[in-house]
């Protein structure tokens, strides 16, 4: 639901190893073969109970009539599939689903560009600095995202805000009550800073963990034969953090496509309007501020399934970067 | 590296249904009564509330009362959640534009029966109770309303030569105009402050102009706010808002900032809203805060203010009902509604009703269609998309009064 650091949990980084081909099914491998799937199983049976509840519950929301009647009554009424038509046909569905994909495109690409950026710095400075560097960013990663949104709200208040304030001293205009919660686009633009501020930490401490994965006799070798840095970044170091490249993108997306947090919080709740929705804001309005859960069911589902797809895609180049 | 794709799905799981998770309020053991009111009474009059719990408990040994303070953006949603937990509060204070939807779905108790057991209860305040009623019977208890007035600075009325209170919105505008020029050396300053998707405010201009927000015919709900009289409403509060607003409140609510924080950092020299906004206009301006009521276009008429207010309902599925109407009982007696007019309120009954500006304001008065989904029109800022958008320029009044209505008319009519 959140993009931004305390739920982030620090990924190993890809070893740039070579991986042992797949293995052919003998009677021996076959009981070999048996032993990662036990060790697995305490986790696929926790991850099903605790997923596979709710799914099968949302999926039969889903397919109900279930508003506040039915609340009361603890009963819904089958109706099919009339509430994915009724989502599918209606222009604010699309228009959010549309809006929701550039934000999570623009979130997810600031946030890459500007982490890789800094992980290359941290490799560059001197140990103190890179040490103080890290604390800062460790601090912002364990920010609570209420938290943030509060101090961002103050910041950026129209009547009090230091933003303003500070704007219109160094002479860049007259910033005097101005409003940064006026527009669709500047409300977003508030709510990109705070998360992109808030994801930086993980995808820099990953970026940097990784780098230090690239070997160093490559680099050497590529200098010796005349490689500008740039070239050595291109030809050298992106190709073996690739793998960590793709799967700090992938869970971006994820998690940015989904924001709920920092947009519902910081534009207000009595400021969310069809015209500003983002896929989580619209489920939540329509399932919980109508009172028509079968609705939002459809909605989730229908956003589960998309950020299904996306994650697939990008599964998919993982994984044959994983066995090249 | 199938892991991660696991890790990946997972993850995609997880966040896609995070969205979709709610959690449920505290449990109440059998001898304790809860209580939901809003977090008005916590800041307004936190002592009422402690008296009736202290007279509850006296007739009451061996009960407590948990009173659990909610705010208006979320706590219906929170009430959705106990519902759905079997676990509602045993008595919810419920603003007068939420009521219908849910004694609509039976989620409260019928109080037909007892009204007579309830102070005050054959002089209840006609609006209060029609908002407690469906279908002739009684599911509330009327709390208190509240009409809207002007809450302004006399030093500066006075000094920019004001020597009388207002008669027609006209001479207002022109009484702000001249306070406003006065002090234009005061960044940001507003002779009026209102946030411009303060609907409450706005639509008080469409009900003073003769127009309403919909009517139901032919057992359909119309949009009206389309309708020549309303489109005069609107036009006029335009006019009005522009003449006397900065324009970066065009897109506010009233909410952020509150209008008596504006006023009480000196940036303004009135409000529109609740008589209680007294409270909490500056000490270095209370001598100075005095109020009236908003004139109409029709001089020597008010204009026509929301008439806010709250009851109080118990949730059917609440074990505790007999108790939970004896605390109402206590909580809406005279002494407390007379308590609670001193704070600037309108008490819930007519033989309690006294002179004050706000009892005079409410002799005009406006309210919501009493549909079963008011409050999804509500919880879907329709209106306040309408008046940022046609205040900012981004549509003319027409155009956005036109998209709201035919919203709103859609959004009524949608099976409950």
């Amino acid at each position: 639901m959140s993009s931004t650091g305390t739920e982030r949990t620090a990924l190993i980084p890809a070893a740039p190893a070579k991986r042992p081909g797949r293995r052919r099914l003998t009677r021996v491998s076959l009981t070999r073969g048996a032993t990662p799937y036990l060790l697995l199983a305490p986790t696929v049976i926790a991850v099903g109970a605790i997923l596979g509840y709710p799914i099968v519950n949302l999926v039969e929301l889903s397919l109900q009539r279930y508003g506040l009647f039915e609340l009361v009554t603890h009963h819904g009424v089958y109706i099919g599939l009339a509430n994915f038509s009724s989502v599918l046909s209606d222009a604010v569905f699309w228009n959010t689903l549309w809006r929701t994909v550039v934000f999570a495109l623009a979130n997810v690409g600031l946030t890459m560009v500007l982490g890789v950026m800094i992980a290359l710095l941290l490799v560059r400075i001197s140990t103190w600095v890179r040490l103080l560097l890290t604390g800062a960013l460790v601090l912002v990663w364990a920010m609570p995202p209420v938290v943030a949104v509060q101090v961002w709200g103050w910041m950026t208040n129209l009547q009090n805000g230091v933003l303003n304030y500070v704007l219109t001293q160094i002479g860049i205009g007259n910033y005097f009550q101005h409003n940064w919660y006026s527009t669709t686009l500047s409300q977003y633009g508030m709510v990109t800073t705070l998360i992109v501020w808030g994801a930086l930490p993980f995808v820099v401490i990953t970026v940097y963990a990784a780098l230090s994965q690239v070997p160093q006799e490559l680099v050497e070798a590529a200098e010796l034969d005349g490689a500008r840095w740039w070239q050595v970044l291109r030809v050298v170091t992106l190709p073996v953090v690739k793998p960590v490249l793709l799967i700090l993108t992938s869970l971006s997306v994820i998690w940015d496509f989904g924001v709920f947090t920092q947009a519902y919080l910081l534009i207000g709740p009595g400021q969310q309007m069809p015209s500003n929705y983002l896929m989580s804001i619209y489920l939540f309005v329509e399932g919980y501020g109508q009172t028509n859960f079968g609705r939002g069911a459809a909605i989730s589902i229908l956003m589960l399934a998309i950020v299904a797809a996306l994650s697939v895609f990008y599964v998919r180049s993982m994984l044959r970067t994983g066995e090249e | 590296m199938r892991y991660r794709a696991l890790v990946a799905l997972t993850a995609a799981l997880t966040l896609a249904f995070g969205v979709a998770s709610a959690s449920t309020a505290l449990g109440a053991s059998t001898n304790t009564l809860t209580v939901w009111l809003q977090v008005d009474a916590q800041n307004g009059w936190p002592n009422v509330v402690a008296a009736a719990n202290s007279a509850f408990t006296a007739n009451h040994p061996g009960w407590t009362v948990n009173v659990q303070y909610q705010q208006w953006s979320d706590h219906l949603q929170k009430f959705d959640a106990t519902i759905a937990g079997n676990d509602t509060p045993d008595v919810i204070e419920m603003g007068n534009t939420e009521m219908t939807k849910y004694m609509a779905a039976g989620e409260f108790a019928n109080l037909t029966g007892m009204k007579s057991q309830f102070p005050n209860s054959s002089h209840w305040l006609g609006g209060l109770q029609a908002s407690a009623t469906y279908m002739h019977k009684l599911y509330g208890v009327p709390y208190y309303a509240g009409s809207r007035v002007i809450t302004y600075r006399s030093d500066l009325f006075k000094r920019a030569g004001i020597r009388r209170i207002p008669r027609s919105l006209a001479q207002f505008q022109t009484d702000l105009v001249k306070v406003g020029n006065m002090e234009k050396r005061v960044k940001g300053f507003s002779p009026l402050y209102v946030g411009g998707e303060d609907w409450y405010t706005a639509l008080g201009f469409v009900f003073d102009y003769g127009g309403s927000i919909a009517a139901y015919r032919h057992g359909r709900w119309v949009g009206m706010l389309d309708s020549p009289r309303s489109l005069a409403g609107l036009n006029a509060f335009k006019q009005f808002f522009q003449a006397t607003q900065s324009k970066s409140t065009a897109k506010l609510d009233g909410t952020n900032p509150f209008p008596y924080t504006v006023f009480s950092q000196g940036k303004t020299a009135a409000n529109y809203g609740p008589a209680w906004y007294t409270c909490c206009t500056g000490k270095q301006y209370a001598k100075v805060t005095k109020q009236f009521v908003m004139p109409s276009h029709v001089a020597g008429k008010p204009l026509p203010g929301f008439l806010g207010g709250s009851d109080l309902a118990i949730p059917a599925q609440s074990p505790n009902q007999a108790a939970a109407a004896a605390w109402i009982a206590d909580f809406t007696s005279t002494a407390s509604e007379q308590a609670l007019a001193a704070k600037g309120n309108i008490p819930n009954a007519t033989n309690l009703l006294g002179h004050s500006v706000n009892d005079r304001a409410a002799a005009r008065s406006w309210f919501v269609p009493q549909a079963t989904n008011w409050v999804n029109v509500e919880n879907g800022n329709i209106l306040k998309t309408m008046l940022g958008s046609m205040l900012s320029g981004q549509l003319s009044v027409k155009q956005a009064a036109t998209v709201a209505s035919q919203n709103i008319a859609q959004t009524l009519n949608q099976p409950a």
